[in-house]
C-alpha cells in the first residue's frame, strides 16, 4: 500500500465519520432529504466562491457554500411557513432551482473557470493526494485531509459539548425547549454543521455521495439499536467500513471511488435490512406470520369457549365453521397442542385447564380493550410460539 | 434576435423545432402527473425515482452494448420501479421514515450508477461516449423519434388518467373511503406511481436526473395555488409545465453556453414564485393586503365600540366628548377616526367629537350582527 493510497483511505474514512454523525441526528429528526437539498443547492456558492477565490480548497470558498446550504434551510422554511405547498415540496421546490442557476453560472463563464459540474457533483478522491498543503516549505499531507480534518474536530467537540441537547430536543422537542434549551440554536447548529461538513466533503467525495454517507450508515444503524450512543457507534463504524472496503472495490474494478464507497454502503444497507435481528425485513415477516397464527389460535379457543355441543367442537367442523385452510388449521391445532391448551379426544376438541384460563383473560381485555396486554400474557402462556 | 424571427425559427428548423417540441410534451407530461405527486404527498418520490434511474441507464448499456434511446429508457424505468417499490417496503415493513428511505435509495442507487458509469468508461468500447448526458440532460440530442415517443406516452398517460378519472380522485384524497367502497387501492396506487416514474424516465434524456424532480413538481405546485379543482389543477399543470418547456428552450436557443435542462427548472421556477405571491386566493400578496385591511376594519370597530361604550352613559347620544379622552385606547389613530367621520358615524367639531345615530346603531350592533359590508 503506497502512501497516496493509505491517503485516500484516510480520508475516506475521515469524511465518513464526519458525516455519519450529523446523518444521525438527520435521519432521527426525519430531515434526511434535507441533506439531499443542501448537496445540491451549494453548487452556487461553491461557484461563487470559486470566482472569489479562484482555489476549489479555500476556507472562504467553504463558509460561502455553507451559507448557501443554511440559505437553502431557511427558504425550504420559510415556503412551508407559507402554508402554499406541503413540506417536501418545498424541499423539491428550492434545491432544483438553486443547483440551476448553479450549473448556469458554470456554463455561461467555462472559459475561464476551470469548475466542472461533474466533478462537483461526483468529486474525484483519487487526485485528493496530489494536492498537497505546503506551509513553510513542509510539505504537511495533502490539504483534503486537513480540511475534512478540522471539520470532523469542530463536529466532534460540538458533539460532545452538546450531546445532552442534541439527545433531549431530538426525541421530545417540547421537553427540550421548557428545559431551557433553544430548538432554534441547535436546529440551525444542526444545519450548519451539515452544510459544513457537505461543503467540506464534496471535493473528496462529491455532493450526491455525501447524502449516501450521512443517511445509508445512520439508516443501518437505526435498523439495528435504539440507543442513541450505540447508533452513533454503528453508524461511525459503517461508515469507515464502506470508505476502506469501498476504496479497494474502486481498486479492483478501476472505477469511481465514491461510486463504490456508496455500492459499499447499499450492500451494507442491504444485509441490515434484511437480516437485522428484530427490525429486519425477515424478522419482520416472521414476526408477522406468528403473529397471524397467534391471532387465529386465539379465535379458535374463543370459538371453543363459545360452544359446548359436541358438533361445534368436530375437528372436521371446525375446518368449516372458521373457514380455514387445511394447513393453516393443522399449524393452529398442532400449536394449540404443544401449548396443553387443548385436547382432542375421539376427534372432539376441548379446552384444558390452561386452556380456558387463558381464554377468559383474553376476553377480559378484548372486553376493556386493553389488546395489547394480550401481547405480554402471551409470554406467560405460550411454551411454544406460532 | 426579436420574437417573430424566433417563432420562424422554430417552424423552419428542424433541430430547435424537435426541442421546442419535445420539452412542451415533457413539461405537460410532468405537470399532468406530477400534480398526483404534489397532491399525494410524494413530492420527493421524484427526486429518489430519477437518481434511481442512473445504474438501469448504465446496467441496460452493459448489457446491449449499443446506445439505443429506449433500451436505455427501459433500462432506467426497470431500475426506477425497483427503487420506488424499495422505498415502500423501507416505508411500510421498517421504522424508518419516508424521507430516510428517498434519501437512502436516492443516493445509493446514484452511486451505484456513477460506478457502473465509471467501470464503462474504462471499458474499450467506442461506443460509450455520451452516457452522461442522462445526468444533466441534453435536450440537443433529441430527435424526432423520441419526441414521438413522448407524446404516445403522454397520450396513453392522458387516456389511463381519464378512464380512471374517478378513481384516481378518491384515492387522492381519501384513501380509507376508496377502501371502503370496494376499489382495489393497491392496483390504482402502482397504476399512479407508474406512470410518475413513466413520466421521469421520459425525461432524464431532456433535463437529467438531477433535475428531473423539478419538472414534476413545480408546473404541479405553481397549479396549486391557482384553483382548488383537480381537474383544472392537473390542466394547468400541464400548462405551466408546456411553456416552461417552450420558454426554457427559447432562452437557451437564444444564448451561448446556456444547457436547456436547468433554464427550463429556472422558468418553471420563475411561474412558482410568480403563483405563490400573485395568486388571487392563496397568494402571499393578496394574503398580506387581506391581514392588513382586517386589522384596520378591527381598529376601526375597535374605536368605534369604544366611543359608543362613552356615548352610552349620557341621554344624548350625540354630546360631544373630547377628542382627549381617545387618546388612551388603544385602537385609536387620527386616521381612523377620519375614516370613521368619513362613514358618517362621527361627527368632529373643534376638538370635540360626537356619535351621529348612525354610528351609535351601527356600534349598538357591532357584536351581536354580521356587519356584511366588511366581508
Amino acid at each position: 500500500m503506497s502512501s497516496a493510497q493509505f491517503e485516500i483511505q484516510l480520508i475516506a474514512s475521515l469524511v465518513a465519520v464526519a458525516c455519519a454523525i450529523p446523518g444521525t441526528f438527520l435521519v432521527l429528526r426525519k430531515m434526511a432529504m434535507i441533506s439531499d437539498a443542501i448537496s445540491h443547492s451549494i453548487l452556487p456558492g461553491i461557484v461563487i466562491g470559486f470566482f472569489i477565490t479562484h482555489d476549489l480548497n479555500s476556507p472562504l470558498l467553504i463558509l460561502l457554500a455553507a451559507l448557501t446550504g443554511i440559505v437553502t434551510v431557511i427558504l425550504v422554511e420559510y415556503i412551508q411557513k407559507t402554508g402554499l405547498v406541503k413540506e417536501d415540496t418545498a424541499i423539491g421546490l428550492v434545491f432544483p432551482a438553486l443547483f440551476s442557476i448553479g450549473v448556469i453560472m458554470i456554463a455561461k463563464n467555462a472559459n475561464d473557470v476551470h469548475l466542472d459540474v461533474d466533478a462537483v457533483l461526483l468529486g474525484e478522491l483519487a487526485f485528493a493526494p496530489f494536492d498537497r498543503l505546503v506551509i513553510a516549505g513542509h510539505d504537511v499531507g495533502p490539504k483534503s485531509l486537513w480540511i475534512v480534518g478540522t471539520i470532523l474536530a469542530i463536529t466532534v467537540t460540538l458533539l460532545f459539548t452538546f450531546f445532552k441537547e442534541l439527545k433531549v430536543s431530538t426525541f421530545d422537542k417540547g421537553l427540550a425547549a421548557s428545559l431551557g434549551f433553544s430548538p432554534a440554536i441547535l436546529h440551525y447548529g444542526l444545519m450548519s454543521v451539515s452544510s459544513v461538513t457537505t461543503v467540506g466533503a464534496f471535493d473528496a467525495v462529491g455532493a450526491i455521495l455525501v447524502v449516501a454517507l450521512m443517511i445509508a450508515p445512520a439508516a443501518a444503524a437505526y435498523l439495528l439499536t435504539t440507543n442513541l450512543k450505540k447508533m452513533l457507534g454503528l453508524a461511525i463504524g459503517f461508515g469507515i467500513f464502506s470508505a476502506i472496503f469501498g476504496y479497494w472495490v474502486a481498486h479492483w474494478l478501476d472505477a469511481s471511488i465514491a461510486g463504490s464507497i456508496t455500492t459499499v454502503l447499499g450492500l451494507v444497507f442491504l444485509l441490515v435490512y434484511l437480516f437485522a435481528p428484530s427490525k429486519g425485513i425477515i424478522a419482520v415477516l416472521y414476526r408477522e406470520r406468528q403473529q397471524r397464527t397467534e391471532v387465529s389460535l386465539l379465535t379458535f379457543l374463543l370459538h371453543l369457549k363459545n360452544h359446548d355441543d359436541l358438533s361445534e367442537r368436530h375437528v372436521k367442523h371446525l375446518n368449516e365453521h372458521i373457514n380455514w385452510q387445511k394447513v393453516r388449521s393443522k399449524t393452529v391445532l398442532d400449536l394449540a397442542i404443544k401449548n396443553n391448551m387443548i385436547t382432542i379426544d375421539n376427534a372432539i376438541v376441548s379446552l384444558t385447564e390452561k386452556g380456558d384460563e387463558f381464554t377468559s383473560k383474553a376476553i377480559n381485555y378484548i372486553i376493556t380493550n386493553e389488546d395489547t396486554q394480550i401481547e405480554d400474557m402471551k409470554d406467560d402462556f405460550f411454551l411454544f410460539r406460532g | 434576435m426579436d420574437i417573430t424571427e424566433y417563432i420562424q425559427l422554430v417552424f423552419t428548423d428542424y433541430t430547435l423545432r424537435t426541442i421546442t417540441l419535445g420539452t412542451a410534451v415533457l413539461g405537460a407530461a410532468t405537470g399532468m402527473l406530477g400534480s398526483f405527486a404534489v397532491l399525494r404527498k410524494q413530492s420527493l418520490l421524484g427526486d429518489a425515482i430519477s437518481h434511481a434511474a442512473l445504474p438501469g441507464i448504465a446496467i441496460a448499456f452493459l448489457i446491449t452494448g449499443a446506445k439505443d434511446t429506449n433500451t436505455l429508457l427501459i433500462g432506467a424505468l426497470v431500475s426506477g420501479l425497483i427503487g420506488t417499490f424499495w422505498i415502500r417496503g423501507i416505508v411500510t415493513k421498517t421504522h424508518l421514515k419516508s424521507d430516510t428511505a428517498l434519501g437512502l435509495i436516492l443516493s445509493l442507487f446514484f452511486g451505484f450508477g456513477m460506478l457502473l458509469l465509471t467501470f464503462i468508461q474504462k471499458q474499450p468500447n467506442a461506443n460509450q461516449a455520451g452516457l452522461d448526458k442522462y445526468l444533466f440532460g441534453q435536450a440537443a440530442t433529441l430527435v424526432e423519434s423520441d419526441v414521438w415517443l413522448m407524446a404516445i406516452v403522454t397520450g396513453i398517460c392522458l387516456i389511463v388518467m381519464l378512464t380512471f378519472w374517478k378513481e384516481f380522485k378518491i384515492l387522492l384524497f381519501d384513501a380509507d373511503y376508496t377502501k371502503t367502497l370496494g376499489f382495489n387501492t393497491k392496483t390504482i396506487d402502482i397504476l399512479i406511481t407508474s406512470f410518475i416514474v413513466l413520466a421521469i424516465v421520459l425525461g432524464l434524456q431532456t433535463v437529467g436526473v438531477v433535475l428531473m424532480s423539478a419538472m414534476l413538481l413545480a408546473p404541479a405546485a405553481a397549479a396549486r395555488q391557482w384553483t382548488n379543482s383537480l381537474a383544472m389543477m392537473v390542466f394547468l399543470a400541464a400548462l405551466f409545465g408546456a411553456f416552461s418547456g417552450v420558454f426554457g428552450t427559447a432562452i437557451s436557443a437564444t444564448q451561448n453556453n446556456l444547457s436547456t435542462g436547468p433554464v427550463i427548472v429556472l422558468v418553471a421556477s420563475v411561474f412558482v414564485v410568480f403563483s405563490f405571491v400573485f395568486s388571487p386566493s392563496r397568494g402571499l400578496l393578496f394574503k398580506q393586503i387581506r391581514f392588513i385591511k382586517n386589522r384596520r376594519d378591527l381598529e376601526l370597530h375597535k374605536t368605534l365600540a369604544f366611543m359608543h361604550h362613552i356615548a352610552e352613559t349620557h341621554e344624548d347620544i350625540s354630546h360631544p366628548h373630547a377628542i382627549k379622552l381617545l387618546n388612551n385606547f388603544q385602537g385609536y389613530t387620527r386616521s381612523t377616526l377620519q375614516k370613521l367621520v368619513e362613514k358618517d358615524y362621527v361627527e368632529l367639531k373643534g376638538n370635540m367629537w360626537s356619535l351621529t345615530k348612525i354610528g351609535f346603531e351601527t356600534a349598538a350592533n357591532l357584536y351581536t350582527k354580521q356587519v356584511t359590508e366588511n366581508e
